[in-house]
C-alpha cells in the first residue's frame, strides 16, 4: 500500500518548487529578492530530505534535513544579508540581457534537459522528475551566473546550483552517508564566507562589484 | 645477496650525503660530497661484480598492490655504473674543493646528490616507469643545478633545457607506451622475450623515437641547442657529471631500447645512426673551434663525441643487421671504450676549466693567457685531458677513436653497398672531426694557458686547491693507464658487449690488439714504449753529442717595439680565422669592419672589428618553429577574454552540447 506521502506526489510537488524558485531569479531585479528565494530554496530542499527520510524510514536523513535547514536555509542567508549591508552597494543585479529573455532562454533549459534526459536513464530514485529537475536547476543557476554582473550575483548562482547539485546527488542515493553531508555543508559555509570576503575586496580594489572590470586582470 | 646490499648501502650513503648537505654547518657543507665518494666506491664495486656476474632481477619496492619501482641488474647496467662511479668519485673530491665557503652551498651539494642518485636509478631500473621517474628527477635536479647561479643567462639556460628536455621525454614516454602496447609488459626483460612480435611498422616508430627522444639528451645535432647554453652556467662541479656522464645515460636508454630489447632491426636503422653520429661529430667540432668561451667550447666538444659513440653505435647495428655477430660486437665495444674515456677526460677538462674560471672569474679565453705560471698543476693536467680528447698515443683517446676508425672501416667488408659506402664515409667524416678537434684543442690551450695575461683576471688568478688537483691528478692517471693498458677498460666493456650481441669479443687483451679478420693490430703498451725510448734516445744523443750547453734567459723579439704586451699576441678568433674561411658555408659568418679616419685614408683613428657565425639551427629551425607557436598561440588567446562570465559561459555551452549529444 502506498504511503499518503507518496500518493499526493508530495515529493515531485516540492521538486516542482525548487525548480521554480530557481526560475525566479530571472525575473527579480534586486539581490535581496535573490536571497529570500535561496532561502526558500533551502527550505524546500530540507522538506524534501525530510520527506523521503519518512518514506524510507533512514533516520540518518532527518539530520541531514536539520543540518541543511540550520545552513542553508538559515546561516547563509544571514551571512549574505550582512555582507549586502557591509558592501553598500546598489542593490540591482544589472543583468546583461532583458528579464523577459532570461525567462525564455530558462525555459528551453529546462526543456532541453526534459528532452534528453527523456525516459529516464535513472529509474533507481525516489521520484521520476528529480534528477531532471535538479540538472535544470544546474544550468538555470549557471546561466544566471553568466548573465549578472555583480560579484554577489555570482555567489547566489552558485549557491543554487550547489543546491542543485545535493538535490542530484540525493535524488540517485537516498542522500549520503552522514559524513559526507556534513562535510559539504561545512564547504559551503567556508565558500560563502571566503566568496563574501573577495566580494568585499573586489568592491574596495575596483571601487565597484562588477564584474567587467575584472578583464584588466588578464595575461 | 651481497651485491644487492652493496647497492642498497651506495644508494643510502649518497641519501646521507643529501641529507648532510642541507644538516651540516654551513663551513662545513662541502665535506657532504664525500659521502657521495664512499657511495659511488660503493657502487663502483657492485657494478664491477655485475659485469662478471650472472644478471638478475632484484630489488623491487612496491608502490601499489600490482605496480612497484624495480631495478634489475646485468652487465650492461653494470658498466654504466661503473661508469658513472668512476666520474663521480673523483668528482666529489674536486667538489669538496671547488665548493669551500660558497653561498647556498648546500642546495647545490642537495641537488647534486639526487642527480647522481637518480642517474644510478636510471640505468638500474627494470620497468618504463621506475625509468621515467628517475629520468625526469634527472632533468629536475640538472635544472635546479643550471639555475644555481641566479642570473639571468642561467634563468634563460635553464627553462631553455626544461623545455628541450621535456620534448625528448614525451618521444620516450610515446616510445615506451608503443612498446607496452605491442608486448604487454612494462617491464624491460619481458619486453625483450616479446620483442619479435612487434610488427615492423611500429618497431621503425620506436626507433625513430628513441634516436630523438635520448638524442635530445645526448645532443645529437640538430637537437643539440640547449647543451652549449646549460653547460657553461651549470656549477663547475657539476659540468663534469652531466656533460661526462648525464648524456651517457641517454646512450644507455638508446642501446637498451634499441639494441637489447628491439633486437637486430632493418639495415638503414644503422646507417641512419652513422649518419647522424657523423653529423654531430663533424659540425659538433666546427662549431666548437669558433668558440672563444672555455666551457661552451668543451660543450660542444661533448656533442662532437656523443657523435663519435654514436658512428660505432650504428656501425655495430648494421653488422648485426647482416649477422656479422664478431663485428658487431668490436664496434659496439669501440662505442662504449669511447663513451667510458670521454666520461674521464671530459670531466677532466671540465674540472681544468672550472678551476680557470674559479680562478680568474671568466670563460672567455680572450681575457685569459699565461696562466701555466700561475697554475702549474691545474695547466698540466689540463694538456693531458687535451692530448688524450685529440687522441694522440698513448692516452686512452687514441685507443678508443682506433676501434672506431677500425669498425667504421671494416663495413667495407659487408655485404650491403650502401654500408659498403656509408661506412667508410663515416669513418672519413672522424678522421676530419679529429682534425679540428687538434686544431680546437690547440687554441684552447694556447689562448688559456700560453703566451701573456690578457686582463686583470688572468693576471690574479691562483692555484686550485688540493683536493682538485688531486681529482684531476686521478682522472689523467687514469686516462694514461687506460692508453696503455687498453686490456683493462676493454675487460669491463667486453661483458656488456655480450650481453646486447650475445657474441664475444673477439680482441686478444694481453698482447697487440687484433681488429676481427686481422684487418689491422695495435700494441700501445709498445707504442708507450716506443715513445719513452725514443725520447730517451733523443736526451742522450743530445747530452753526448751536443757538448757543453749555456742557458741564456733573454726577451723575446719584438720587432724593435719596446715592452711587449698582450694584444701582440694571436687571439683565438685570429687562430681560427682559417677555418672560418674554409667553412663559410656552414657557419655564414657575418663580418663588420668599422674604420674612422683623421686623415683618409693614411691616419686612421680606430679600427672595429666585430665578427660572428650565423648559428644555423637556431635561426632556420628553432626560430620558425618558435614563432609558428607563437603565432598559434595569439590566435587561440581571443579566447581568453578576461571576461569570467565568458569562461563560465564555455562550461554552460559544453554541458549543454553533453548533454544533447551525450545520452
Amino acid at each position: 500500500m502506498k504511503h499518503w506521502l507518496e500518493t499526493y506526489s508530495i515529493i515531485d510537488f516540492i521538486s516542482v518548487g525548487i525548480l521554480l524558485t530557481a526560475v525566479t531569479l530571472n525575473a527579480f531585479k534586486s539581490i535581496e529578492s535573490y536571497v529570500k528565494a535561496y532561502t526558500i530554496n533551502s527550505w524546500l530542499l530540507a522538506g524534501l530530505i525530510a520527506v523521503v527520510g519518512v518514506l524510507v524510514n533512514e533516520s540518518h536523513l532527518y539530520m541531514a534535513a536539520v543540518l541543511t535547514v540550520l545552513t542553508k536555509g538559515v546561516l547563509i542567508p544571514i551571512i549574505i544579508w550582512r555582507i549586502i549591508r557591509r558592501m553598500r552597494v546598489a542593490h540591482e543585479v544589472t543583468p546583461y540581457i532583458s528579464n523577459t529573455l532570461s525567462l525564455a532562454i530558462s525555459g528551453i533549459l529546462v526543456a532541453v534537459v526534459y528532452a534528453s534526459l527523456q525516459g529516464g536513464i535513472f529509474v533507481t530514485g525516489f521520484s521520476r522528475d528529480a534528477l531532471q529537475i535538479s540538472i535544470a536547476v544546474i544550468l538555470i543557476s549557471l546561466f544566471i551566473m553568466i548573465t549578472r554582473k555583480k560579484a554577489l550575483t555570482m555567489v547566489m548562482g552558485l549557491l543554487f546550483m550547489e543546491n542543485g547539485l545535493f538535490l542530484a546527488g540525493f535524488s540517485l542515493t537516498f542522500g549520503m552517508p552522514t559524513i559526507i553531508e556534513l562535510g559539504v555543508l561545512f564547504d559551503m559555509l567556508m565558500g560563502v564566507i571566503i566568496l563574501g570576503i573577495f566580494a568585499v575586496q573586489i568592491k574596495r580594489v575596483f571601487a565597484s562589484a562588477d564584474l567587467d572590470k575584472l578583464t584588466v586582470l588578464k595575461g | 645477496m651481497v651485491v644487492l646490499n652493496t647497492f642498497i648501502a651506495g644508494s643510502a650513503c649518497i641519501l646521507f650525503g643529501a641529507i648532510a648537505s642541507l644538516t651540516l654547518l654551513s663551513k662545513a657543507r662541502n665535506y657532504s660530497y664525500l659521502f657521495s665518494s664512499v657511495g659511488s666506491l660503493l657502487f663502483l664495486a657492485a657494478g664491477g661484480y655485475l659485469l662478471y656476474a650472472p644478471a638478475f632481477a632484484g630489488a623491487a619496492i612496491p608502490v601499489t598492490s600490482n605496480f612497484s619501482f624495480g631495478f634489475s641488474f646485468d652487465a650492461l647496467a653494470g658498466f654504466f655504473v661503473v661508469l658513472i662511479s668512476i666520474v663521480s668519485l673523483f668528482l666529489s673530491f674536486y667538489s669538496v674543493g671547488l665548493t669551500r665557503g660558497i653561498r647556498h652551498g648546500g642546495y647545490l651539494s642537495f641537488f647534486y646528490h639526487l642527480l647522481l642518485l637518480s642517474m644510478y636509478g636510471v640505468v638500474l631500473s627494470s620497468n618504463i616507469v621506475t625509468f621515467l621517474v628517475c629520468w625526469e628527477t634527472m632533468a629536475v635536479a640538472s635544472y635546479f643545478l643550471i639555475v644555481f647561479d641566479r642570473n639571468a643567462e642561467a634563468a634563460k639556460a635553464g627553462l631553455f633545457t626544461v623545455v628541450m628536455t621535456h620534448i625528448g621525454t614525451v618521444f620516450i614516454i610515446a616510445l615506451f607506451l608503443v612498446l607496452a602496447r605491442f608486448t604487454g609488459s612494462m617491464e624491460f626483460s619481458a619486453m625483450r622475450s616479446a620483442a619479435a612480435s612487434i610488427p615492423s611498422g611500429a618497431r621503425n616508430l620506436i626507433f625513430i623515437f628513441a634516436l630523438i627522444g635520448f638524442g635530445t639528451k645526448a645532443g645529437i645535432i640538430p637537437l643539440h641547442t640547449w647543451i652549449p647554453r646549460a653547460y657553461p652556467v651549470a656549477p663547475s662541479n657539476v659540468t663534469p657529471l652531466m656533460s661526462g656522464v648525464m648524456i651517457k645515460t641517454a646512450v644507455y636508454g638508446f642501446l637498451r631500447i634499441c639494441l637489447d630489447v628491439l633486437g637486430p632491426g632493418p639495415e638503414w636503422w644503422g646507417i641512419l645512426v652513422i649518419a647522424v653520429g657523423a653529423a654531430s661529430a663533424v659540425l659538433g667540432i666546427l662549431y666548437a673551434v669558433m668558440e672563444s668561451d672555455l666551457k661552451v667550447f668543451l660543450a660542444y666538444s661533448s656533442v662532437e663525441n656523443v657523435g663519435i659513440i654514436l658512428m660505432g653505435i650504428g656501425a655495430s647495428m648494421t653488422f648485426r643487421n647482416s649477422a656479422m655477430h664478431p663485428l658487431a660486437s668490436f664496434a659496439l665495444a669501440a662505442a662504449l671504450f669511447h663513451a667510458l674515456n670521454h666520461a674521464l677526460f671530459k670531466s677532466l677538462l671540465f674540472q681544468g676549466a672550472g678551476s680557470v674560471v674559479h680562478a680568474a672569474g671568466t670563460r672567455n679565453m680572450e681575457q685569459l693567457g699565461g696562466l701555466l705560471k700561475n697554475m702549474p698543476w691545474t695547466g698540466a693536467l689540463f694538456l693531458a685531458g687535451t692530448l688524450a680528447i685529440t687522441a694522440l698515443p698513448p692516452l686512452n683517446g687514441f685507443v678508443s677513436e682506433w676501434l672506431t676508425y677500425q669498425a667504421l672501416l671494416l663495413g667495407f667488408k659487408s655485404s650491403s653497398v650502401v654500408v659498403k659506402i656509408v661506412s667508410p664515409l663515416g669513418g672519413a667524416a672522424l678522421a676530419l672531426t679529429g682534425a679540428i678537434v687538434a686544431a680546437g684543442f690547440v687554441k684552447t690551450f694556447a689562448t688559456t694557458f700560453l703566451g701573456m695575461p690578457r686582463s686583470e683576471h688572468a693576471i690574479d688568478a691562483r692555484e686550485s686547491s688540493p683536493w682538485m688537483i688531486a681529482s684531476m691528478s686521478l682522472l689523467a692517471f687514469l686516462c694514461l693507464i687506460f692508453g696503455v693498458f687498453p686490456g683493462i677498460p676493454l675487460m669491463l666493456v667486453s661483458p656488456a658487449v655480450f650481453s646486447i650481441t650475445g657474441s664475444s669479443l673477439d680482441l686478444d687483451l694481453h698482447g697487440s690488439m687484433v681488429t676481427p679478420q686481422a684487418t689491422a693490430s695495435l700494441s700501445t703498451t709498445a707504442l708507450a714504449l716506443s715513445l719513452v725510448l725514443i725520447a730517451l734516445a733523443a736526451i742522450l744523443f743530445v747530452r753526448l753529442a751536443g757538448g757543453r750547453r749555456r742557458t741564456v734567459i733573454a726577451d723575446s723579439w719584438d720587432c724593435g717595439i719596446p715592452a711587449l704586451n698582450s694584444h701582440m699576441q694571436y687571439t683565438a678568433a685570429a687562430f681560427t680565422k682559417p677555418l672560418r674561411i674554409i667553412y663559410k658555408r656552414i657557419y655564414l659568418p657575418n663580418r663588420e669592419l668599422k674604420v674612422s679616419y683623421i686623415v683618409k685614408p693614411f691616419f686612421v683613428r680606430s679600427i672595429t672589428y666585430g665578427g660572428e657565425i650565423t648559428p644555423f639551427f637556431e635561426r632556420y629551425v628553432y626560430e620558425p618553429v618558435m614563432r609558428g607557436m607563437h603565432t598559434a598561440a595569439t590566435k587561440i588567446k581571443l579566447l581568453q577574454s578576461g571576461s569570467l562570465q565568458l569562461y563560465l559561459g564555455y562550461i554552460l555551452i559544453t554541458l549543454i552540447a553533453l548533454l544533447i549529444f551525450g545520452t
